[in-house]
């Protein structure tokens, strides 16, 4: 059973059609990346499988259930993480409490064992700890640990949203544009911890991403969209070369 | 024709907070900046009117004229020294600083005139228009007229006037007015001593009807509501909230139980708040990720 | 310049970061605790009311520093403490029941304050509590029969197990106690994932969301937590001033607490310790402000708020990280000397970020 479908989704924003009856599925383990002309309607598939907008029609299914009409919160809780295109992360906080905050969904303690701070929230606190500095070795991110978000370089913060995501424990990881403003070096070790997310880690993938070297180096598939609808789905390979695609990339 | 009665007095005052609405709205479309002392500007207007035309015993007009000026020039001069060095700076600051500004303002206006109420003299106090049954004193019916003629001017200046198109414009989008050529610096000092200069005239024509002493600015936090009820943003929303508020309050002072009309304004707020937050008329979007 | 070497996890999640840490604040409170030896009546009288302002203020601190919820009502809260508080003793119900279910009805309060609050941000939840704020005021005005109206009430004397809490000496003793507890409460709150929501929230509400926090219930709940705080201090307070009346709390009293939270330094709760001194001592600084003074000056009517707002402005103006921060910045130079370099704390000027889409 593949781990994500969307069937038919549609969403429209006074009158535009931002995505029209997009279907497709992601399976377990792969790397997915979605990849179009500026305004294709990519993030915007972001927003709706993280349900930060409300499909107009079609179903979202995801490991079995149905999660179309989830509450935003709750979808972190069963399994989904995201970065941002343009990053949204707690700036006037450290990276450390930034990727603590990213181990929210694994709260067991409550507001009263928290007032307390019981032993129980100190047993909990260790290993949310233990969890940040695991994916802090994992992404190189040690140096930084405890500077203000502010204070720090675009492509460090893009790293930073990366590891908060993985401080969710996702199955699937959805990453939008993670290689916009980096430099090329840094491009580079995003593919191998790509590689490392998904091969070692078993996360699933989604991206958005244009540039096409990485799409072609780190995903297993790839859909490309235009003006909000489907075009073609396929190796990265059978995507790049598909007529429409070039058409839809290049005009007539 | 009692209703009819309390519907006037109650446009009439409603007009009073619709004027300081907008200037509230009018510096936070320019600047986002919320001027939470715009009641104490309205103030200030009043006394200096008081000045020029009960103590310098200036002609009505010609005083109201300089008070004008007058009122123009302190918004800049506010604006230059005190919000200046707050651009980019957050909004709750900005808020708590015109906060502070409202009991700077207050002192000194009690500094300089006291805190005896005083009145402004008018040439058309005390005389009324009676169009029928319905009995209408001449400060309401300028109250009234002053406001069509002033929401008139500004429209025109908003939509013909170079300059208002400016103001519009880097109300929109700040950086892209100053890559156009906007001085949007510049430009924000005029939309504050136009948002003064309207303060001003508001407290001109409420002069007469309501006792001039530094705490009359409280009313500001009424317009405020006003502002909020007719969507913060919006020109017309202000005018209309403000007429709301008036027209409320005056009903809720007779036909409710007493201590209801004082604070009417502010549960027409909460209600609206909770039913449409976004004002009667929306102007505000969710953030886009 | 000391470097803290870490070896493990705890030494993040502890309260004090060191041994100095614990050794300066152990003497601190040990000096509170010996202090009434020393003091008299008057200056007793002033500490306590300092320690209620900073109940207060960790109320508040929680909900504008930490949650990034403005609120202008926060004297409703108060009013709502001292008057449940007040009421129950006058029925005769023991001290620290009547101070525990004035703290509970405050939080009670403050969340179905929060609830329409949930879908506001910025200035309109500003105006909205200052909306809620007036309400109240109306409302201790014109319930008689409980609130004894413009009157207003008497509060029965503070007692428990016999000893008169009403002394300057053990009603010090009280409030000081209350204090530690409250910021003890407030610390773990903010090392614990609860205290981590509020200030996801405060940074980025999408983001917040995508990391699974319900953005309604950390609002609600920090509503309701600095109301129960700051009814808390109201408690205290009602016992303080002995009398209760409307007219104790104000707008001017909300805006005197907003003035401590920011001129005691925005997002940290040693700004609420030095913004409660502050705030206490500032009449009588505008006291002795008045006796230097020609006459002319000093018996202007409207100096006190006068000089409220000019301290106000010049804080955000030239210090808006309050007193905390300027200390940090004393501290620093003196650590680092002569290395220190005045561009180190130059503020970033940033570009407005726009919270319209239009």
């Amino acid at each position: 059973m593949s781990l994500f479908v969307a069937e038919d989704i549609s969403i429209s924003f006074g009158g535009i059609k931002a995505v029209q009856d997009v279907s497709f599925t992601v399976e377990g383990g792969e790397v997915f990346s979605i990849v179009g002309p500026n305004g294709a309607g990519k993030t915007t598939i972001f927003n709706l499988i993280s349900r930060i907008y409300d499909v107009d029609q079609g179903t979202l299914t995801f490991d079995g259930q149905d999660i179309t009409r989830v509450p935003t919160y709750v979808v972190p809780e069963m399994g989904i993480a995201r970065t941002f295109q343009n990053t949204e992360l707690f700036d006037q906080e450290t990276v450390l409490k930034n990727l603590l905050i990213g181990c929210h969904v694994h709260r067991q303690s409550n507001f009263f064992s928290d007032l307390l701070f019981l032993p129980s929230v100190r047993r909990q606190e260790l290993a949310f700890r233990q969890r940040v500095e695991d994916v802090i070795d994992l992404l190189d991110l040690q140096r930084y640990r405890d500077q203000v978000i502010a204070n720090l370089p675009y492509g460090v913060r893009k790293m930073v949203e990366v590891a908060r995501a993985l401080c969710v424990q996702p199955k699937l990881l959805l990453l939008d544009e993670p290689s916009s403003g980096l430099n090329p070096e840094e491009t580079e070790d995003l593919s191998f911890w790509l590689e490392d997310i998904n091969g070692d880690l078993g996360i699933t993938i989604v991206m958005v991403e244009h540039d096409m070297n990485l799409v072609a180096l780190a995903s297993d598939r790839v859909m490309a969209l235009a003006d909000g609808a489907l075009v073609a789905i396929g190796t990265p390979s059978e995507v790049q070369n598909h007529p429409e695609v070039l058409r839809a990339y290049l005009g007539d | 024709m009692e209703v009819l009665q309390l519907l006037i007095s109650g446009i009439s005052q409603g007009c009073v907070y619709g004027l300081i609405a907008l200037g509230f709205v009018l510096i936070y479309k320019a600047t986002e900046m919320v001027n939470f002392a715009q009641g104490d500007v309205m103030m200030l207007g009043a006394f200096v009117a008081v000045s020029f035309v009960n103590l310098l015993d200036l002609p009505f007009v010609w005083g109201v004229l300089a008070t004008l000026m007058v009122m123009g020039l302190v918004g800049a001069l506010l604006e230059r020294l005190l919000l200046r060095p707050m651009i980019g700076e957050p909004h709750f600051a900005v808020l708590m600083l015109t906060i502070g500004l409202g009991f700077l303002l207050r002192a000194l206006a009690g500094a300089i005139w006291g805190n005896e109420p005083r009145a402004l003299e008018t040439p058309y106090a005390g005389e009324v228009l009676r169009l029928g049954a319905v009995v209408l004193g001449y400060e309401n019916v300028v109250i009234m007229l002053g406001t069509v003629v002033l929401c008139t001017l500004l429209f025109l200046f908003f939509r013909f006037t170079r300059l208002g198109i400016a103001m519009q414009a880097a109300s929109q989008n700040q950086l892209a007015a100053y890559y156009v050529g906007i001085p949007v610096k510049r430009i924000y000092s005029l939309v504050w001593a136009l948002s003064a200069l309207i303060a001003g005239f508001a407290g001109v024509l409420t002069a007469p009807v309501s006792l001039i002493d530094p705490l009359m600015g409280f009313v500001g936090i009424k317009a405020f509501a006003a502002a909020i009820v007719g969507g913060f943003g919006s020109l017309p929303g202000a005018i209309l909230g403000g007429l709301l508020v008036g027209v409320v309050e005056q009903f809720a002072g007779l036909y409710l139980p007493t201590g209801f009309s004082d604070v009417s304004a502010y549960v027409l707020l909460l209600v609206m708040l909770m039913i449409r937050p976004q004002g009667l008329f929306a102007t505000m979007q969710r953030k886009k990720v | 310049m000391r470097f803290i070497r870490k070896t493990h996890y705890a030494q993040d999640i502890n309260l004090f970061r060191h041994r100095g840490d614990v050794f300066w604040y152990g003497l601190l409170v040990a000096l509170l605790l010996v202090a009434p030896a020393g003091l008299d009546r008057f200056y007793l009288g002033e500490f306590a009311q300092v320690f209620i302002y900073a109940i207060a203020g960790i109320g508040l601190m929680l909900l504008v520093g930490f949650t990034g919820l403005v609120s202008l009502g926060h004297a409703a809260f108060l009013a709502v403490g001292a008057y449940t508080h007040a009421y129950l003793m006058n029925l005769g119900v023991p001290l620290p029941v009547a101070l525990a279910c004035a703290t509970v009805f405050s939080a009670v309060i403050g969340g179905l304050v929060g609830i329409p609050a949930l879908r506001m941000t910025g200035i309109y939840l500003a105006v909205a509590t200052l909306a809620f704020a007036v309400i109240v005021e109306q409302v201790l005005t014109h319930w008689v029969s409980v609130t004894g109206g413009f009157r207003g009430m008497a509060v029965a004397r503070a007692e428990l197990f016999g000893m008169d809490l009403g002394r300057p000496a053990p009603f010090y003793y009280l409030c000081l106690l209350v204090l530690i507890g409250c910021m003890f409460a407030a610390m773990n709150l903010l090392r614990s994932p609860t205290g981590r929501a509020m200030v996801a929230v405060r940074d980025s509400e999408t983001s917040a969301q995508s990391m699974g926090i319900h953005i309604n219930r950390t609002k609600g709940l920090a509503f309701a937590v600095s109301a129960a705080f700051t009814g808390l201090a109201g408690g205290l307070f009602a016992h303080r001033i002995g009398y209760l009346a409307p007219d104790a709390f104000t707008l001017l009293t909300s805006i005197q607490l907003l003035l401590m939270v920011v001129v005691g330094g925005l997002g940290s709760l040693h700004g609420v310790v030095f913004g409660a001194i502050f705030i206490g001592l500032l009449p009588q600084g505008i006291a002795i402000f008045r006796d230097v003074v020609p006459p002319a000056v000093a018996q202007l009517p409207g100096l006190e708020p006068g000089i409220f707002g000019l301290i106000l402005i010049g804080f955000l103006i030239y210090e808006p990280l309050g007193i905390y921060g300027r200390w940090l910045k004393i501290r620093l130079f003196f650590e680092e000397f002569p290395l220190y370099r005045k561009a180190t704390h130059k503020r970033q000027k940033s570009f407005l970020k726009t919270e319209r889409l239009r």
